[in-house]
């Protein structure tokens, strides 16, 4: 198997060649330097992903599952993913989109006999499929208006009038669908949990990241695209990365969390990019390079810390046979190497310095003071209020990921006294991830030559400046290299003082503490989330002990997300009531469907006629 | 790489890890004296610092690797962020473009790792300091952004010894800049270092406290880690509150040495006056507290916009 899917990845160039042999094929892909960006950065976290499938699927072969298939639509996924950031041609980027949301959906259903796995899975289906029909609509808005498929000639301005602005708003909903922005992230929270893990780390590291693929496209369609856009962007993208966060804070379903931080991230990118629109729009070279330079670099850390994070929990999951954190706990005492990679992509995730986290929040951040400084005006305040905002995640996803590291591996187990095995595979796996982690953050110039790479060559506009201009790197990587001598000279001081002794922990004269008297994850986040619960539509259900025999007392919490509640439970119940009407169209006799397919393939032709006459 | 080359640099860095201490001795000693004690000496801090490092370090059978490297990790990191502040007129050996940004996520590795080694030994009333912890960081960092932040995008800077040394008196903008910095940065100050009222450093009992609870379990090296890095966190921000007086130096290294120095200790005094006149806050008002310096800080903000236009 492994074989089998690492050669999928090596034998792309050999397939490509072969495609480009054919003369007309050729124009079809266009390997520039955003795609190939992209496609290193999938190829990049598919090796760590498909070594981990091997002991993920050790335990659906027991159960006599059909691993073969599902193997055999990963590597599909793979393969169309990376076809998709190559393809040069609307209709082939259509194709391999659809491609990879369908293999993404078939491999969602590997569980399929769940409940849940069929609700999670149907709302992916319905909502990707949505953004593909919108997609559609703004890929023939582009032809229409170039003539021509290629995306090489697309090429779009505010003089064309309002179609300009349709064409934006069809692409930036379609693709932020994809990505998962506010409110278009109904579906990630519902999809994420109930793919097999290993399909979540590739769903939360490269298939979402699709979306912001062809946000950069658009922005490179439809160019320049005018300053106020560049401003809702940054709205929009903060909005999403505090609400993410704080949604993330709220949960116990740790897939559940981990796709809300994936909403974080996106928001984070989408600010990188939101300022390089500003950038763009005012022709200031720093921004365009210090936004979309931050936002392909969080790209790329975003996808090697999630799917740590996400491999992470594939293994916790095959042991504990649960995802809610609350059952788990005291795991680093029998696994503490496991725990010291996985605390290394939560570190990462919540932007602390030394991990690559940090080093694109900290472009992103430089975007803003480069804003304020070279555009004057307003802009001063309008980055600071960013700023502040992403100080604000940071300081949420830090409570997020101490939480979720303290209550699953500090600490004592709280149910059962599990085993836990972590196969070798899993280390090299996620070990490739965590060094990543501490490369692409104590020296990050290896990557942010490439990204300067990418920026300078593309169609935003010819940079100038080495992004040596930008910081001195050099003293950033000083620091934080003298972070860790610091840490490891009074590690090696500690074991040369070593006196020391084990002794029972300080209950403060309180005997007999138990494992159930921890502090769970709910107890650890109630007082951040009580302060948004109107928001969060939090709910706690309180039993409380009453008289002095107390009998039974009972305490929950849960949090639904605004949007389920505000926005797609009414419009499913709107479309559900609507769909009665014409119920009569329900038949038991197959040839009336067949009639029904008539129809629509005729209704299509008659509109591809008036396309074509009119 | 001339910065490295700068003995000069190293200078406020050797100030503020020699130093911090005797600020808390400081501290003490004046509250002592407010209420009526004479009060340990202000030395105590360092033979404090004596006795725990020579202790030994006891860890609870609940304790993982993270007990271990939480005091490590938290203290290298309070002590590297203490190298990008300036004291006076003398360029701290760290100070580059960005540093503002560096120095604010240091501070939180060292939040990160404090937490986790509270939350390691799974006692509830170690969560509870550490879960309290994390809840008043989220709103204490904007505040750094409102004050320092928001000079850093007035100015066009982004080193934090650039800002400072671009404020200057002749503009009476500064002088609102000034004051109204300095009282966000002390309700910082109040949160940041667990002093009152947000936290009290001198109880010893579980329920009242953030700071103190969480290093309850920690003993030895240990504890001579968490306590020398309060105590360099605290002089690091009451550093970074006092810089904002350098204006009144006049250009000058001595005077603004000495400018800092009058500062730091009506800081102290301040600090002792406010521990001794004010009890402890509700802990569900320390998040308004918090947002009302926020608030203030972004006085900063409206009236430069305003006075530019």
């Amino acid at each position: 198997m492994l074989i089998f899917a690492v050669n999928r990845i090596l034998i792309l160039p050999k397939i490509l060649s072969v495609i480009s042999d054919i003369p007309q094929w050729e124009k079809f892909f266009r390997a520039d330097g955003l795609g190939l960006y992209f496609l290193l950065v999938i190829a990049t976290v598919s090796i760590p992903i498909v070594l981990s499938t091997r002991t993920y699927i050790q335990r659906y072969l027991q159960r006599g599952m059909p691993v073969r298939a599902y193997l055999a639509i990963f590597s599909m996924l793979l393969l169309s993913t990376q076809l998709l950031v190559l393809a040069n041609h609307a209709i082939a980027f259509l194709i391999f989109w659809e491609l990879m949301t369908l293999m993404a959906y078939l491999g969602m259903l590997l569980e399929k006999e769940k409940p849940e796995v069929q609700k999670g899975s149907f709302i992916y289906f319905c909502t990707t499929h949505a953004a593909t029909f919108v997609l559609y609509i703004f890929f023939f808005i582009l032809q229409r208006h170039s003539g021509s498929w290629y995306f090489t000639d697309f090429h779009f301005t505010t003089d064309n009038g309002w179609m300009f602005y349709i064409a934006c708003l069809f692409g930036f909903t379609a693709f932020g669908i994809k990505a998962g922005f506010m409110p278009f992230h109904f579906w990630l929270p519902w999809a994420h949990p109930i793919a097999p893990t290993v399909l979540s780390a590739f769903l939360s590291g490269i298939v979402i990241k699709t979306g912001i693929y062809g946000i950069f496209r658009l922005i490179e369609f439809c160019s320049p695209l005018p300053a106020w856009m560049g401003l809702m962007i940054l709205a929009a993208s903060l909005f999403s990365a505090i609400f993410g966060v704080w949604y993330a804070l709220a949960q116990h379903d740790i897939k559940k969390l981990l796709a809300y931080h994936s909403i974080e991230n996106i928001g984070i990118i989408g600010i990188g990019i939101g300022l390089g629109v500003i950038g763009i729009s005012y022709s200031a070279q720093s921004l365009i390079w210090l936004g979309f330079g931050g936002a392909l670099f969080h790209t790329f850390n975003h996808a090697i810390f999630k799917s740590l994070l996400f491999l992470g929990t594939g293994t916790i999951y095959q042991n504990y046979h649960t995802r809610d954190i609350e059952l788990m706990g005291g795991i680093v005492h029998r696994a503490p190497f496991f725990v010291a990679l996985f605390l290394t992509g939560s570190i990462a995730i919540s932007g602390i310095p030394p991990l690559n986290g940090f080093m694109s929040e900290f472009l992103i951040y430089k975007g803003f003071f480069e804003t304020a400084s070279l555009l004057g005006e307003y802009f001063p305040l309008f980055m600071l209020l960013m700023s502040v905002g992403l100080a604000f995640v940071g300081g949420l996803a830090l409570a997020c990921f101490t939480k979720i590291n303290s209550v699953m591996f500090l600490g004592t187990a709280r149910k059962g006294n599990h085993q836990f095995n972590v196969s070798v595979t899993d280390y090299l796996s996620l070990g490739m991830l965590a060094i990543l982690c501490i490369l692409f953050g104590v020296y990050p110039q290896s990557v942010l030559g490439v990204i300067s790479t990418v920026i300078t060559y593309n169609r935003w506009g010819i940079i100038v400046q080495p992004f040596s201009m930008f910081a001195q790197w050099d003293v950033i990587t000083l620091v934080f290299a003298s972070v860790l001598v610091t840490i490891g000279s009074i590690i090696v001081w500690k074991k040369v003082n070593a006196w020391q002794r084990v002794a029972p922990a300080w209950g403060c004269g309180y005997p007999l503490q138990t494992a159930r008297m921890q502090y769970t994850a709910s107890s650890y986040a109630d007082e951040i989330n009580n302060i948004a619960s109107a928001m969060l539509h939090r709910e706690k259900h309180v039993v409380p002990p009453r008289s002095i025999f107390p009998v039974r007392s009972h305490f929950s919490s849960h949090a639904q997300d605004f949007s389920d509640v505000k926005f797609v439970a009414p419009l499913y119940s709107y479309i559900l009531s609507k769909i009665n009407t014409v119920e009569f169209l329900s038949r038991t006799d197959i040839r009336y469907y067949i009639l029904y397919m008539l129809i629509v393939v005729l209704l299509y032709g008659g509109i591809a006629i008036v396309w074509t006459y009119f | 790489m001339d910065i490295l080359l700068s003995f000069q640099g190293l200078l406020p860095f050797f100030f503020i890890i020699g130093v911090s201490p005797l600020l808390v001795g400081l501290i003490n000693k004046q509250k002592a004296l407010l209420t009526g004690r004479i009060g340990a000496p202000v030395w105590q801090p360092y033979y404090e610092l004596l006795r725990l490092s020579r202790k030994e370090t006891i860890y609870a059978t609940t304790a993982s690797f993270v007990s271990r490297l939480a005091p490590v990790v938290s203290f290298s990191a309070i002590l590297i962020s203490s190298l990008m502040l300036p004291i006076g007129y003398v360029r701290p050996l760290l100070s580059f473009n960005g540093d503002i940004i560096v120095f604010a996520y240091l501070l939180g590795l060292a939040r990160f790792f404090q937490i986790l080694g509270a939350m390691d030994i799974g006692s509830s009333f170690e969560g509870m300091g550490a879960a309290r912890e994390a809840t008043f960081a989220v709103f204490a960092e904007p505040i750094y952004f409102f004050t320092l932040g928001s000079l850093a995008f007035i100015t066009g800077y982004t080193s934090i010894y650039d800002i400072y040394h671009s404020i200057h008196l002749d503009n009476p903008t500064s002088i609102v800049f000034i004051i109204v910095s300095s009282i966000s940065a002390f309700f910082l100050m109040v949160t940041e270092c667990s002093r009152m009222p947000v936290d009290d450093p001198t109880t010893h009992l579980e329920l009242t406290m953030i700071h103190e609870v969480m290093i309850l379990d920690n003993s030895g090296i240990d504890l001579f880690l968490y306590q020398y890095s309060s105590y360099i966190k605290l002089m690091v921000y009451a550093v970074y509150e006092a810089s904002f007086f350098n204006p009144f130096s006049m250009q000058n290294h001595w005077i603004g040495f000495s400018v800092f120095l009058i500062v730091l200790v009506l800081l102290s005094s301040v600090v002792a006056w406010v521990e001794t006149m004010i009890a402890r806050f509700k802990m569900k008002v320390i998040p308004q507290y918090l947002l009302f310096a926020t608030a203030i800080g972004i006085l900063n903000l409206l009236i430069y916009t305003f006075v530019r236009h």
